[in-house]
């Protein structure tokens, strides 16, 4: 609750501040404080001093995995200001009411995440959405970003109808909002409202994850956005909509999964060989990673499918390493006047720090061992083993992890192998450091992912 | 056949043709007026389920003010019946089976609603007045109730950026 409250609060902190401060640049440091003060009210909770004890009635469950995840989130909030906040402020005339919206959706962002209520769930999911339909029409002057915006718009809406379609069969099945109510068992009576709920909410939360066959607005979406806002949405907005999907999953559907795990097979086997198959074609580095988060998508969907005691470790493992991997490429790729893959030419020359950040953040994409997403892949795999996942699917998997070598090693052979032009980034000292901070937090969760982070869990 | 039944019927009979002739209408401006009376069919439903309050906000909300801003839309895209641009037809062949399975499984869910009879109106005849609901609304769920001025802050915030003059 303190995350859900303090960013609510900064939120509107922020919009006023864009009244009364005239000093353009306050925005970002205004906003890093915010993402400070979210993080340590996040870890005071987690250690038992919040705000409000309350859990309003059932509407929420303050259970150690969601806490956890979101001090993850928040963390990587922090990097993601760090790194971009210049950016941010730089899209157009109202910084202080785009970091507004920021903070708007890291509330939906908590609600999501320590929801127990379908209707909670409902309002997340909508705080995270309205918030990026604007942000990703925020460079008005550009068609592109009208386009996607528009698009994310009507299709948002869509699936919006279909989620709360879905909550009405749920609770015409059940009577109820609540996931323990909604935990059901073969053979109850009204099992057909039931299971058409877990179906349409099943391709609501799909289209929200951009998992195959509900992936087509993602590559326009992320390719007309500003890139700083693709650089959210594909991070802890993604992050933030799978710990939902878990939880809807494992928390109420668990005793249907032999139902809805057939699909779900389909799903993933989908989300993978489209995101990783198509990213390999593209020729741009941004659209690149709009294919390239549809196929991580896949592997945190093997997640959501073993639903048992492994999963939540898998997830936040994962979230972890791939909210910073892609928070650490993207912001390499914000300073890139040339968002090609031949803009990336002869970069480890000209800046050696940069092209080795993102030589290890393309490494822990890959799953690449000692960093984080060698891990991240392999818990994830392993949950899905356990929950007894046919072994193809498993091998599917880490047969199109190999193909995802071959796209994301196209960005290091252009940075070391290549001679570039003469393109100059701008990089401040803080900028640096932030991104030596990413590459040893890659590490460190590749080398100790238990001591690191999963124990976290459990402890206490 | 009781006075109930019958105006189930007529309602749902309305409500049906209501939302076909909407689907199927050339005319957009044609469209929105059967949309109209497909929310006036619908509040009348909610009525017969004792549901006035919602009835009324339905018909405040929706026939009034979201009419409105349809046909402001309308009129000032100036859209016309011959401007309509045409559909690949293999497109509306996918989506007509698409839109056909998902409807098959609903109607085959609803068969089961013989079973559901026995549950409803057990809550009594006070559950849709706003009396009750004001209530309701300010204690089991004032959580989401709340957490619903987030969602319009960041909505108006929202078009304030896009809609701003000037950049």
């Amino acid at each position: 609750m303190n995350l859900i409250l303090f960013s609510a609060i900064w939120g509107v902190g922020m919009m006023l501040g864009g009244l009364f401060i005239k000093n353009r640049s306050a925005a970002k440091n205004m906003a890093l404080l915010g993402a400070l003060l979210l993080t340590s009210g996040n870890l005071l909770e987690l250690n038992g001093f919040a705000v409000f004890k309350s859990d309003f009635n059932g509407m929420l469950d303050y259970n150690r995995f969601g806490l956890l995840y979101l001090t993850v989130l928040s963390v990587a909030l922090i990097f993601y200001f760090l790194l971009s906040g210049k950016e941010i402020e730089a899209v157009g005339k109202h910084p202080f009411e785009y970091f507004a919206l920021l903070f708007f959706v890291m509330s939906g962002v908590g609600l999501v995440a320590l929801f127990n209520n379908l209707l909670v769930l409902f309002l997340g999911i909508e705080i995270i959405s309205i918030p990026l339909y604007i942000l990703t029409g925020s460079d008005k002057r550009n068609l592109k970003s009208n386009e996607a915006a528009l698009k994310y718009f009507l299709m948002g809406a869509f699936s919006t109808g279909i989620f709360l379609l879905g909550i009405a069969f749920l609770y015409g099945g059940s009577g109820s909002f609540r996931l323990q109510d909604l935990m059901l068992q073969q053979g109850d009576q009204y099992i057909v409202l039931l299971l058409i709920g877990v179906v349409l909410l099943l391709i609501s939360l799909s289209f929200k994850v951009s998992a195959a066959p509900f992936h087509f607005w993602t590559p326009d979406v992320y390719d007309g956005a500003p890139t700083v806002f693709t650089s959210f949405m594909a991070t802890i907005v993604k992050a933030a909509f799978f710990i939902g999907f878990l939880k809807v999953f494992s928390g109420a559907f668990s005793g249907l999964s032999e139902n809805w795990r057939p699909s779900f097979t389909i799903i993933i086997v989908l989300t993978l060989l489209i995101g990783n198959i198509t990213a390999v074609y593209q020729q741009s580095v941004k659209r690149m990673l709009a294919y390239s988060s549809i196929a991580q998508a896949g592997f945190m969907l093997f997640s959501v499918y073993a639903s048992n005691d492994l999963a939540e470790q898998s997830l936040l493992l994962y979230a972890a390493a791939y909210c910073l991997s892609t928070i650490g490429l993207f912001a390499v790729l914000i300073k890139m006047n040339d968002y090609t893959f031949e803009g990336f030419n002869g970069l480890a020359k000209k800046e050696p720090l940069l092209a080795f950040v993102a030589s290890v953040c393309v490494f822990s994409l890959a799953g690449i061992p000692l960093t984080a997403g060698f891990f991240a892949k392999f818990y994830v795999l392993s949950a899905a083993m356990k929950s007894g996942a046919n072994l193809w699917l498993v091998i599917f998997a880490v047969i199109m992890a190999a193909v995802s070598v071959y796209y994301y090693f196209r960005i290091i052979a252009a940075m070391y192998f290549k001679e570039g032009g003469e393109q100059v980034l701008v990089t401040t000292p803080v900028y640096k450091w932030a991104l030596m901070l990413v590459v040893v937090l890659i590490l460190l969760l590749g080398v100790i992912p238990e001591s690191a982070l999963l124990n976290w869990l459990v402890l206490y | 056949m009781n006075i109930t039944e019958i105006l189930f019927w007529f309602l749902s009979a309305l409500a049906l043709t209501g939302a076909l002739m909407m689907v199927t209408g050339k005319n957009p401006v044609y469209s929105v007026l059967w949309l109209i009376v497909v929310f006036f069919a619908i509040s009348g439903h909610y009525i017969l389920l004792n549901a006035q309050f919602l009835a009324i906000v339905n018909l405040i909300v929706y026939a009034g003010a979201i009419m409105v801003l349809f046909l402001f839309v309308i009129m000032l895209m100036n859209l016309n019946a011959d401007n309509e641009p045409q559909k690949n037809k293999w497109l509306k062949f996918a989506g007509l089976i698409a839109g056909g399975s998902l409807l098959l499984i609903l109607v085959g869910a609803l068969r089961q609603s013989d079973a559901l009879r026995t549950q409803a109106l057990q809550t009594g005849g006070e559950i849709g007045l706003i009396h009750h609901l004001g209530k309701v609304l300010f204690t089991d769920y004032v959580l989401p109730f709340e957490l619903t001025s987030i969602l319009f802050l960041s909505a108006i915030v929202g078009a304030v950026v896009i809609g701003k003059k000037g950049d």
